[in-house]
């Protein structure tokens, strides 16, 4: 025999200790999409809300540079709003969901909420600080005021603001670094704050810090891949523009020395006009290849779309005994993508392909609908394939095969692809050419459009 | 007798700027523009300054010291590269002046007649 349960509980029974609601409706914000911001307002509402902890109102202070600063303050202003907020919360049919729903639309609100007036509280964090809330954090303790304004060491402004008598102060910490504080209170109800409430409150400060503490990381590693590819984007440009420059600079030197014969002047001319075509063609792929991202996100026509690249791709055919077949499904169509990056990058491959099969071969060009929401775009080529050397390499910027190649095309069209929310598939073995298969999201078969 | 310098450099237009330049200046030049050239003709000649790029297609700059210190280790090189990063990579170390490239040849000249007069 076998029990079944829910995997979240939604309803909690009457018998279910306040430690267990809490932790599970913490746990279960796990499962949403990672938002610091949302995952702290779980917390902050388990910490508040009826069956939970039960404190009246939660404040939160996130640490910014070298000071506290107050980000939100739920629960209500007075004891009339506390009695209006508290029917409505006790309906039937109102449960934690509907709570934070709740809570977060106060965030945002324009109304005088307790939020407006903490968000002009700024502490620094300043190991000489001496007064709370900064004390707490900055030495790292967990501390319980209990007559405020008696409290010498309590902020003046700061218990004008909260009003009330007894509050509990949960420093948020890293190993290294102050992330932020908690501050609870009972101000409406006056229940003393007992020291259960007090180790409850702890571990909910614990999970609070590592969610800020993961954001944290999560932010400094995509700063870093930034600054990373911002190095390698640099380091690219220099040679490429260096390479022309130097040449053009040598060349112009010549010219300039009386005894340079006319002749050879003439040649320096040319090459030097056709080093400045290469700088131009380099800066237009490079603004080609960082606009991408600003461009705007349409439905777009698979049909429309391949039609203008097959005539941009005529005149490099014309006269090489190329087969270009292509068979593309009625109607297909790709929902967000800029019609223009994504012809720049299906000219790219099949750029690549007509190098590929020199002047002999075949190039197949399949746009079809895999299933209901995936349409397939897939280029094979009949060329010699992609090195074993640089196959894992060539989605990468700035790596090429070609003498003068920029390494931006596949590049340019990984992007196009990521920016659709897209993948790209390649399949290539020396001697039996390369398929690249192009995955974006469709709209429906007789749907209308969609953006 | 004049000195004989091999210069390996892929872009064309350069090999033939520092062919050009550096003929005039008073040495033998052979240019190549792959690694793989570059060992060929040493088999071939000896040469006594060797210049060499870094990124290059097939075989790259740091590849052919490594097999040229191999086959002749007193032979002084000077790596000539668009790159100022390169400077940091170990193998560099191994030759004996990295330059970076510029417009005017005067710093490149100066290293040759420093390392073979």
């Amino acid at each position: 025999m076998i029990e079944r349960y829910n995997l979240f509980l939604r309803e909690f029974s009457p018998e279910m200790s306040k430690e267990l609601q809490l932790f599970s409706i913490i746990a279960q914000s796990f499962f949403q999409p990672f938002s610091l911001m949302d995952n702290l307002l779980v917390i902050m509402t388990a910490l508040t809300a009826g069956p939970g902890l039960g404190f009246n109102r939660a404040m939160l202070f996130l640490a910014d540079k070298d000071s506290l600063k107050g980000e939100f303050w739920l629960g209500p202003a007075s004891p009339e709003e506390a009695e209006s907020i508290w029917r409505v919360l006790s309906t039937p049919g109102i449960g934690y969901a509907e709570i934070i729903e709740h809570n977060r639309s106060l965030l945002t609100s324009d109304a005088e909420t307790l939020t407006k007036r903490v968000k002009k509280l700024a502490y620094p964090i300043d190991k000489n600080e001496s007064l709370i809330p900064a004390l707490t954090a900055s030495a790292r303790q967990i501390v319980l005021v209990r007559d405020a304004p008696n409290e010498p060491l309590v902020d003046k402004r700061f218990v004008e603001t909260i009003g009330a008598e007894e509050f509990l102060c949960i420093p948020l910490v890293s190993q290294k670094e102050v992330l932020g504080e908690i501050i609870l209170d009972n101000a409406i109800t006056k229940a003393p704050i007992q020291s259960r409430d007090i180790e409850l409150a702890s571990i909910c400060g614990l999970i609070a810090s590592n969610y800020i503490y993961t954001a944290r990381l999560q932010r400094r590693i995509v700063d870093m891949k930034k600054e990373a590819a911002m190095g390698e984007m640099a380091m690219f440009i220099t040679h490429q523009l260096r390479n022309p420059l130097v040449t053009i600079g040598g060349f112009a030197d010549q010219l300039l020395n009386p005894k340079t014969p006319e002749r050879k002047k003439r040649r320096n001319i040319q090459i030097i006009r056709s080093e400045i075509r290469r700088l131009e063609k380099i800066l237009l792929r490079l603004s080609q290849f960082l606009k991408v991202d600003t461009r705007e996100k349409v439905v777009v026509d698979v049909q429309d779309v391949l039609n203008l690249v097959r005539e941009t791709l005529r005149p490099r055919i014309a006269g090489r005994r190329i087969i270009l077949d292509i068979e593309i499904e009625a109607g297909l169509r790709i929902v967000r993508c800029d019609p223009t990056s994504l012809g720049e990058a299906l000219r790219n491959i099949l750029d690549n392909a007509v190098d590929a099969v020199g002047h002999d071969g075949r190039i197949e060009i399949r746009a079809y609908r895999e299933n209901a929401e995936r349409a397939v775009i897939a280029v094979h080529d009949t060329g010699p394939g992609i090195p074993d050397a640089i196959r894992d390499k060539i989605f990468d910027s700035f790596v090429s095969t070609k003498e003068k190649g920029m390494g931006l095309g596949l590049a340019y069209v990984k992007r196009v692809v990521d920016t659709c929310g897209g993948r790209i598939e390649v399949k290539s073995a020396e001697g039996e050419g390369t398929t690249f298969k192009l995955y974006f999201q469709t709209s429906p078969r007789e749907g209308g459009a969609q953006s | 007798m004049k000195k004989r310098l091999l210069i390996v450099e892929d872009e064309k237009n350069l090999c033939l700027l520092y062919r050009e330049e550096l003929t005039k200046a008073g040495y033998r030049v052979t240019a190549v523009t792959d690694a793989e050239a570059a060992l060929e003709r040493m088999k071939k000649q000896k040469f006594d300054l060797i210049i060499t790029d870094i990124r290059m297609p097939g075989k790259n700059g740091i590849e052919l010291i490594t097999q040229i210190m191999a086959m002749r280790k007193d032979i002084p090189i000077i790596i000539n590269t668009a790159y100022q990063s390169y400077k940091h990579d170990f193998m560099t170390w191994a030759a004996d002046a990295y330059i970076v490239k510029s417009a005017s040849l005067d710093e490149l000249k100066a290293k040759i007649k420093e390392l073979v007069g």
